[in-house]
């Protein structure tokens, strides 16, 4: 037993006690009891209201010092009282160093609630989006931010997905946006400037469309007399140099045709839907194109002619022969190719598979790199360019579609483009049994 | 004891039913800005595809405010609201039709926006049309967040702003008929910019409107047709 209790309660008793002793010598016990009894109590609620009164006044002199019951309750609520208080300014500079950690990030972060209810945002995300840390507390972040855009993303709570708007606050400036998972039943809007970024792109890309323009003129000046050179008599011990130096005069065409077709895809939006594409005519098409070279391999066509999709004509064409004519310089004569269009997963695929050297796995992730090649000792006059690859990644993603590889090496390899069902119209006019 | 929280239930109902339709403002907001913006980009960046687009866009618009009227006369009509929560109701109404024009005003710029890119270029791309595009635009997004933010001092901002607008857009027009003198081909043109920068100064007048619905929301005082804006003090009351 604590001694403060020891105290209370042997104080108390020795009170009521001699209250009755005294009592008894009067012959009045149960008086002297009584008596006892009052002035214990009223003692207590004396000490009582006098603690509620120095709470109050927060002036504890009284109970500095001693070691009643009362002085040990004071002593133990000052201990607690002083922890908090330290606990809490402990807190206040942790609160302090996170806001200023936050505020000093150059990109702006706006925590949000389930119901998109803006929680917190840093000062980047005033600077950047116009927020207010403090007013818009509590409003929705899209009734700010009114991006319609964004607010598909907010909606869709997808959190790989990212896009672009613009400032509303700097006119011309960039906002990308993400939506990242934050805690429980939250989510951190992030926001980075990639105004510089988009500028460099936009630069980039001019200059590789402007080069190759301009690189166009001299080499048709220089194929032009390369042309009347050949055709020259008298020139015999030039005639190898010349044959070359046309076919890499061809060489360097193709590349920058292709360089601008790349130029041209890449400013491009997405490919309208207005036209409908039938893709069957157009694998026929290419067979036909390429089944006439003879000592290649063979190639086999298996498609579903009610199924068209909705894109660019010349666009899913390029894709196709890219494809196929891909698919043609890496596989041997006594090889094959199939090119198939089906319906997949919903949606519609074309897949080209063939027979060929394959491309080893590490090699995957970088073969619709511009210019990439799998084998860097391997001849460059097997007539590819290095931009076909690219070319059907940036076509397919105007389309939505995807672009798979699988590969075996020694075995052959699968490129299938895969194209989303809303993309897809299936032919009701021709009924399916009629095709069997 | 039952019935006070049946009681407290309805009226968080009708909270979220105010809510709702005050997003739903917003965000058609955000769809009008976002037509207004690609219209611009559509006359200075020569792009006639993205003209009709906006062109062929404005039936969103549309649908949106038919929802938002519907809404608004189904929350008269059931939950009879008075005092501020009707104010909100009634500038919600106003404030829709607004920005229905806006985006009927920027679809006959993404209209314009085609044919002008059918024409010859100036060296300047329409420079003056994007200054007084920019400008508006930044009106209209004002006046939003001055809806969202419920914030006068910011709407009052925007109705003065008009006044700039109207003289950029008089600007234009002078600048327009001077060119039309000099060479009477080029009427044809000057005709579209100056349509152009009719529709975006009418879009600073429905701006400037939206505005003053905003303070009517707040303050309950109508500013319309007030030539005394100086003396409005927004802290009175």
């Amino acid at each position: 037993m604590p001694h403060a209790w020891k105290k209370l309660l042997g104080g108390l008793a020795a009170l009521l006690a001699s209250g009755a002793a005294i009592g008894w010598l009067y012959g009045r016990p149960e008086v002297g009891l009584l008596i006892a009894a009052l002035g214990a109590l009223g003692w207590q609620v004396y000490k009582l209201l006098a603690f509620d009164r120095a709470l109050r006044t927060q002036d504890f002199e009284a109970f500095r010092f001693g070691d009643g019951i009362w002085e040990q309750i004071f002593a133990r609520f000052a201990f607690h009282s002083e922890r908090s208080k330290s606990h809490k300014l402990r807190y206040r500079q942790l609160l302090k160093e996170i806001r200023k950690s936050t505020d000093a990030m150059p990109d702006g972060a706006v925590v949000i609630d389930n119901e998109n209810e803006i929680v917190m945002c840093n000062k980047a995300a005033k600077l950047l989006a116009g927020l207010r840390p403090k007013k818009d507390r509590g409003q929705r972040v899209d009734n700010i931010l009114r991006d319609p855009e964004l607010t598909k993303l907010l909606r869709s709570g997808d959190s790989e997905r990212s896009i672009d708007i613009a400032s509303p606050v700097r006119v011309g400036d960039w906002l990308n946006c993400r939506v990242v998972p934050y805690g429980a039943d939250q989510k951190m809007l992030v926001l980075r400037d990639v105004t510089e970024r988009l500028r460099l792109n936009k630069m980039r890309r001019d200059f590789v469309a402007n080069a190759s323009h301009e690189l166009r003129s001299p080499l048709t000046v220089i194929s032009g007399y390369l042309d009347s050179l050949a055709d020259e008599d008298g020139l015999s011990e030039w005639r190898m140099p010349i044959t070359q130096m046309q076919s890499q005069a061809r060489r360097m065409n193709m590349i920058i045709s292709e360089l601008l077709e790349l130029s041209r895809l890449e400013s491009a939006g997405r490919a309208g839907t207005a036209n409908l594409v039938d893709v069957a005519a157009l694998v026929a098409a290419t067979r036909k194109a390429f089944a006439s070279r003879p000592g290649e391999a063979e190639i086999r066509t298996e498609s579903d002619p009610d199924l068209k999709i909705r894109g660019n004509v010349t666009q899913i064409e390029s894709v196709i022969t890219n494809l196929v004519s891909n698919a043609m310089r890496h596989t041997d004569p006594d090889g094959s190719i199939t090119v198939r269009w089906e319906a997949h997963r919903g949606g519609a695929a074309l897949i080209v598979e063939d027979t060929g050297e394959g491309i080893a796995a590490e090699h995957i992730p970088r073969i619709t790199e511009r210019f990439f090649r799998v084998d860097r000792g391997r001849s460059r006059d097997d007539g590819g360019v290095g931009l076909g690859l690219a070319i059907v990644k940036h076509i397919l993603s105007r389309h939505d579609a995807v672009l798979s590889i699988e590969s075996v090496v020694g075995e052959g390899s699968t490129f299938r483009c895969e194209f989303p069902r809303s993309r897809v119209v299936t032919d009701a006019a021709a009924p399916r049994s009629a095709r069997a | 004891m039952q019935a006070s929280t049946l009681g407290d239930h309805i009226s968080r109902r009708f909270n979220k039913d105010l809510e709702d339709v005050r997003n739903n403002v917003l965000a058609m907001g955000g769809l009008v800005e976002a037509q207004l913006s690609r219209a611009i980009l559509a006359i200075v960046s020569g792009d006639s595809e993205l003209g009709l687009k906006v062109a062929n866009d404005d039936y969103k618009v549309n649908k949106l405010e038919v929802g938002i009227d519907e809404e608004c006369s189904r929350i008269l009509a059931t939950r009879s609201p008075a005092a501020s929560d009707l104010r909100l109701i009634v500038a919600i109404i106003k404030t829709i039709t607004d920005l229905e024009r806006i985006g009927d005003e920027a679809e006959k710029i993404g209209f314009l926006a085609s044919q002008l890119a059918a024409m010859d270029r100036p060296s300047d791309s329409y420079r003056e049309l994007k200054y007084l595009g920019n400008h508006v635009a930044e009106m209209l997004r004002s006046a939003m967040n001055a809806f969202a933010r419920l914030d006068v001092d910011a709407a009052l901002e925007v109705v003065k702003e008009d006044d700039r607008v109207d003289e950029e857009y008089d600007a234009i027009t002078r600048q327009c008929i001077t060119f039309m003198m000099e060479d009477p081909r080029s009427i044809r043109r000057f005709m579209n910019v100056t349509w152009a920068a009719r529709s975006l100064e009418r879009i600073g007048d429905h701006a400037k409107n939206i505005c003053e619905y905003v303070i009517y929301m707040v303050q309950g005082r109508d500013i319309r047709h007030t030539e005394t804006l100086e003396h409005f003090d927004p802290a009175a009351d």
